[in-house]
This record gives structure tokens, C-alpha cells and sequence, in this order.
């Protein structure tokens, strides 16, 4: 099977400004991958250049094996909800699945409908009167009943409340594991993701940052406690990424892919939440960098 | 993608096709009373020789439709440009909404063939029944007045309102494309639509094919052939109007008399020609009480004078209706194409 998504040195400039810079990722296949990052860091560049709504200014990117080139094969295989979840205001929600079923060879009338009928959407009601919820339950629907190989979904869950947030994540969980689909979602939150997503991408200041299975993530990070020490005192091999000194005390976040070595400090893993916010907290104050370039992509 | 188009434009699709009805049925009916009515004027008048009168009244009691309809005809090319064109892919990129058409399995390209060929033939095939319609229920009117090349006569009538109507739809949807927005996108098509037609009717339509000119000298015969004499210009300026050239020629421009020399004559040249206009007159010299024109025809006759008129002659009008149809087809071709070009080229 051909990797999700496959980026060589990926970037994109509008106009000056860079929105995204040197992105090299390989994601294997079968994952739901969760791209996180602040806002403005690059997460909906990298989303539209995947589905081909954005063309890159260097580099390659392969989505499926295959450049995203608009082609109707490649289109079918790719499901997009933007950002906005956006639905045309004066269909309803059957015309919506009217749409997708002509629009689409592939299309899955049973599931749009059974899906439809589980959310409580009546299908008379006009999109457009809709609540932000709904209407993105309705833009997933859509994007879910085309059967495409890969989901890819822009802040899907930003502008629900946290309720709805659980509904539509836990929708999304069961037609993933039932089609066997991989998915790429975006958010600034990782709490929005870490219960859906077993693959993670950070995403800062338009650079990949972190990039990995997330129980291997997990398991290669550590939080060391210990006496008040520079950073050159650790035994090599302590890819440090974040630092915090106190007068007696130092704290470390390090990553390394063999074992931890002992030593006279405290170690433990860390949730992923401050996993990815101490990657976040050295991508935006740069001159930490102490010791080597270390921790991107892998 | 035809299904989606067709959702999309339903409603005004409906809408149109009600008021075609309308209008189809008005002026048939009313059209069937006019061409009665004219047939029966023209019996009744012509074995008295003089029509003039009766079609003057004829004409009296019809021009304010006319004027209504042919200003709805003109207008409506106009409006399906801003209604149709520039919401036509504007309201989608404004929306956000091609972003959920764009990632179905359907190409772009076929997205927006689909859209500008199904709503454009829609307009196009509008303005056609308009315009048919006028063409037929004006005749009459037409025939009287006997001059087809009226800016609003020649706009509204035979081909050239597919044209506009083509041009105007296109307009609208390239600008609602490159602009993203749908208002502006509207306020744009109007103005450039309004002003291409100035521009055309001003500068392309007389001067696309060669005119002719014809002179005539001013004598007594001239005179008996026109419908009268103007003056302007402080009397520095003589025009006989309604000179006798070919019949539905478009006069383009029609000079003051001048002398064998080409110089412009006022009447103060010939004071005893224009007895009452002459200075020594006063202002007041009552035009009732004036010469006859034939007599002022006479009394120039020897002063060698002419008038000169430049003219698009009658067989010019099919051409010119060919050749503007032609003109704003290919913009319209031209934009679409800009369309086609933009959707591949960039990508939003």
C-alpha cells in the first residue's frame, strides 16, 4: 500500500510570506493522523495542497502514490472537508446526498442515509438552517458516503461545542474503523485528538516540528527531574527538548529511541498534551535550541 | 454535475420561464390586435393616397409600449449578466462552497463546462425568444418609421441581443471568478456592460463598414422633397431636413449647406432668401409667415450650393447585425476561455 501522504521538502509562499517551508513527511498507510499547531502554522496549507485545492510552490507531495492532480481517479479516492464546513445554503440535507450520489461512482446511498437518520437530521431542512454542528456532520457525511481511501478533515470539530465535538468525533472513529479509511484532521487542540488519532504531525511557524506513531511518541519521551544541572551535564544520546530551571531544580523534557539510561533523577512519560506543547514551546522560541537540530521529522 | 447546476439554478430557471410566458403571452395578443389594426388603417388609407396621418396616430397610441419593451429587451442581457453570471462561480468562492464541489468526483473543468454552457445557453436562449418576439410585434411600428438603425431599435431587435446577452453572462461569471466576490463582481459587469455597448454603438457599429455619401445640390426639386429647414447656430447654419437619400439608410452625418467651396453658408449670405431671418428682421420673424420651402430652394439655386450626408445604406444592416453579434460572441468566447484557463492554472 502507497503511504497517506508522502512530502519532499514541500512549501508554499503567498506572495513573502511563508505559509509552509521545507516539509518532509512520509505517513504509512492505515493511520488517522492528527496534524497539530497553532493557528497560522501552516495546517490548512498543508491540508489544501494534499486534496489539490492548492498547488505547492517547491517540492512534491504524493497523496496515495499519487501527485493530487484533480483527476477524477484521484479525486474519488480523497475526501475533503474544509475548514468552514461549507454546504450549500439553500439545498437540504437530501439534496446534499442527492448531490454526492451524482457526483460520485463510488457513492454509498445506505450509509448517507442510515448516517442521516443517526444524526437526527431531517432531510427537508435546508442547509443552511442548520447548526454548525449539524452542518458539519452533514459536510463528513458527504465527504464519508464518497468511500474515499483517505479523509482528510481541516479543524473539523473547531467551531462545535464540546458536546458535539464528542459526537461528531465519535462518528467519525466508527466510519473510519468500518471502511477501513485513513484520515488526516487538524487542530490547534490535541485533546481534540488524542483519543481519535494514532499518528501525530506538529506543525509550528509553518515547519514540521514532531512527526510519529503516537504510542512510540510516547514511549521515546520522558520528563526528567533533577538536581539543579545544564543541559551538557545528561548523559549523551538525551535529545533535550524543552528545559526549565529553578534555583534547586532543573526539568527537562528529552526524547530518546533507546532505552532511558538511569541516572539520579525522576523519569516519566508524558501525557501528549505536554508532549506536543513542549515541542510547541521550543519551535517558538528558537534560541533554545541548545543541542542539535535533533527532534524534527523523526 | 448537470443535476447540480440544474438544483442550483432551479429556481430562477422557474422564474424566467414564468415570465417568458407573460411576455409571450402579451405580446402575442397584443401583437395580433396591432397588425389587425395597422392592416385595417392601411386599407382605409391608402385608396385616399395619404397615410400620414393615420400612421402618425397608429404610431401615437403604440410608441410607449414599444419604448417599454424595447428597454426591457435592452436591459435584460444586462440583468443575467449581474443575477446569473457573477453569483455563477462569485457566490461559490464567496461561500466556500466550491471547495465541497471541487473534491467530488468530478473535475474542475467539468464543473465550470457544465455551469457557463447550461446557464449561459439558458440566457442566450432568453434574449432569442425576447427579441424574436419584439422583432415580430413591432413590425408594423418598424415599417412606418422606417428606420431600423435607431440605437435602441438596432440593440433590440433580430440577432444582435443573443450577442449581448452571451457577452453579458460571460462577463459576469469571469468576473465573479477572478474578483471571489459576488457584489463587486456585479457592479463591475454593469458598468463594463453599459460601457462596451456605448463604445459599439458609438465607434464600431458606424465605422466598421465603408459609408456612402451623397450630395445634393440645393435647388427647387431638393427643396419640394424635404420636410423642412433648419436653422441653428445664430442663422450661421442651414440644414434641409429629411433629405432624399435611399430609403432605410442609416445618416450618419449630415452637414450644414455649403458653397462650391466647402464653406458653411448662414443665411445672412442670402438675406433675400430668408426675408424674416435676416438681421434686419429682428428675432422675432414668425416662421408661419415665412417663405415656402420650395421657394427658398429656388432662390439658392444659383448660388451653386450643396449638401452633403454620409450614410450606412440599408443593405448594411444585416452585416453590421452579423458583425456585432459576432463581436460580442467572441468576447464572450474569449472570456469563457479565461475562465477554462484560470480554474487549471491556479488552483484557490
Amino acid at each position: 500500500m502507497n503511504a497517506i501522504l508522502r512530502a519532499q521538502a514541500l512549501g508554499k509562499k503567498y506572495g513573502r510570506r511563508e505559509a509552509l517551508t521545507d516539509c518532509t513527511l512520509e505517513i504509512p498507510p492505515g493511520h488517522v493522523v492528527g496534524l497539530v499547531g497553532p493557528n497560522g502554522a501552516g495546517k490548512t496549507t498543508l491540508l489544501k495542497i494534499a486534496c489539490g485545492m492548492l498547488a505547492p510552490t517547491s517540492g512534491r507531495i504524493e497523496v496515495l502514490g499519487e501527485e493530487p492532480n484533480g483527476a477524477p481517479a484521484h479525486l474519488a479516492k480523497v475526501g475533503y472537508v474544509a475548514q468552514e464546513t461549507p454546504t450549500y445554503a439553500s439545498l437540504t440535507v437530501a439534496d446534499h446526498l442527492t448531490l454526492g450520489a451524482r457526483m460520485n461512482p463510488r457513492w454509498d446511498a445506505k450509509l448517507a442515509s442510515a448516517r442521516v437518520e443517526q444524526l437526527g437530521l431531517d432531510p427537508k431542512q435546508k442547509a443552511g438552517k442548520l447548526s454548525g454542528g449539524q452542518r458539519a456532520q452533514l459536510a463528513l457525511t458527504v465527504a464519508v458516503a464518497k468511500r474515499p481511501e483517505l479523509l482528510i478533515l481541516d479543524e473539523p470539530v473547531a467551531s462545535l461545542d464540546p458536546l458535539a465535538r464528542r459526537g461528531f468525533l465519535r462518528h467519525l472513529m466508527e466510519s473510519v474503523a468500518e471502511n477501513d479509511t485513513s484520515a488526516i484532521l487538524s487542530s490547534h487542540l490535541v485533546s481534540d485528538l488524542e483519543r481519535v488519532c494514532d499518528y501525530l504531525v506538529v506543525l509550528v511557524t509553518s515547519r514540521v516540528h514532531l512527526a510519529g506513531e503516537t504510542e512510540v511518541l510516547l514511549a521515546q519521551h520522558y520528563r526528567l527531574v533533577c538536581t539543579r544541572r545544564a543541559e551538557s551535564d545528561l548523559p549523551p544520546g538525551l535529545d533535550v527538548i524543552w528545559a526549565e530551571h529553578s534555583d534547586r531544580q532543573s526539568t527537562f523534557v528529552v526524547r530518546t529511541e533507546a532505552e532511558l539510561p538511569t541516572g539520579d533523577w525522576s523519569a516519566e512519560h508524558l501525557e501528549l498534551e505536554d508532549l506536543v506543547l513542549s515541542y510547541m514551546e521550543r519551535a517558538a522560541a528558537p534560541a533554545r535550541r541548545t543541542t542539535t537540530p535533533t527532534g524534527d521529522a523523526r | 454535475m448537470i443535476w447540480l447546476t440544474w438544483r442550483q439554478f432551479r429556481a430562477q430557471a422557474i422564474a424566467i420561464g414564468a415570465l417568458l410566458a407573460v411576455a409571450t403571452i402579451a405580446l402575442v395578443i397584443t401583437g395580433l390586435e396591432m397588425h389587425h389594426s395597422y392592416a385595417a388603417d392601411l386599407a382605409a388609407c391608402t385608396p385616399q393616397g395619404d397615410c400620414d396621418s393615420t400612421f402618425r396616430e397608429f404610431q401615437n397610441s403604440w410608441m410607449p409600449a414599444l419604448g417599454l419593451i424595447q428597454l426591457f429587451l435592452i436591459v435584460t442581457p444586462a440583468l443575467m449578466g449581474i443575477f446569473w453570471g457573477a453569483p455563477l462561480i462569485g457566490r461559490e468562492l464567496e461561500t466556500g462552497t466550491h471547495q465541497l464541489a471541487w473534491n467530488q468526483t468530478v473535475t474542475r473543468t467539468r464543473w465550470l463546462a457544465v455551469k457557463l454552457a447550461g446557464v449561459g445557453l439558458v440566457a442566450v436562449a432568453t434574449a432569442g425568444i425576447l427579441s424574436y418576439l419584439l422583432t415580430w410585434w413591432a413590425g408594423p411600428l418598424d415599417q412606418i418609421a422606417g428606420d431600423r438603425w435607431q440605437a435602441m431599435t438596432f440593440a433590440s431587435r433580430d440577432i444582435v441581443p443573443l450577442g449581448y446577452a452571451a457577452f453579458a453572462f460571460a462577463l459576469g461569471a469571469t468576473l465573479g471568478l477572478l474578483l471571489r466576490r459576488t457584489l463587486p463582481a456585479m457592479a463591475i459587469t454593469l458598468a463594463v456592460f453599459i460601457g462596451l455597448q456605448i463604445l459599439v454603438a458609438t465607434t464600431f457599429r458606424p465605422n466598421l463598414l465603408p459609408s456612402s455619401s451623397a450630395t445634393f445640390p440645393i435647388n427647387e426639386s431638393i427643396a419640394s422633397q424635404v420636410h423642412g429647414i433648419e436653422i441653428r447656430h445664430g442663422a450661421e447654419a442651414i440644414y434641409f431636413v429629411g433629405l432624399p437619400v435611399p430609403p432605410g439608410a442609416w445618416v450618419m452625418s449630415a452637414p450644414p449647406i455649403e458653397d462650391a467651396s466647402g464653406q458653411v453658408v448662414g443665411t445672412g449670405a442670402h438675406p433675400d432668401c430668408f426675408p424674416g431671418f435676416g438681421p434686419a428682421a429682428g428675432a422675432g420673424g414668425a416662421k408661419s409667415v415665412g417663405p415656402r420651402i420650395e421657394q427658398i430652394g429656388a432662390c439658392l439655386a444659383s448660388d451653386n450650393l450643396h449638401e452633403a450626408v454620409t450614410y450606412q445604406p440599408a443593405s448594411h444592416y444585416w452585416p453590421l447585425q452579423w458583425a456585432e453579434t459576432g463581436l460580442y460572441v467572441v468576447l464572450a468566447a474569449a472570456l469563457a476561455g479565461t475562465c477554462f484557463w484560470w480554474i487549471r492554472r491556479r488552483r484557490n
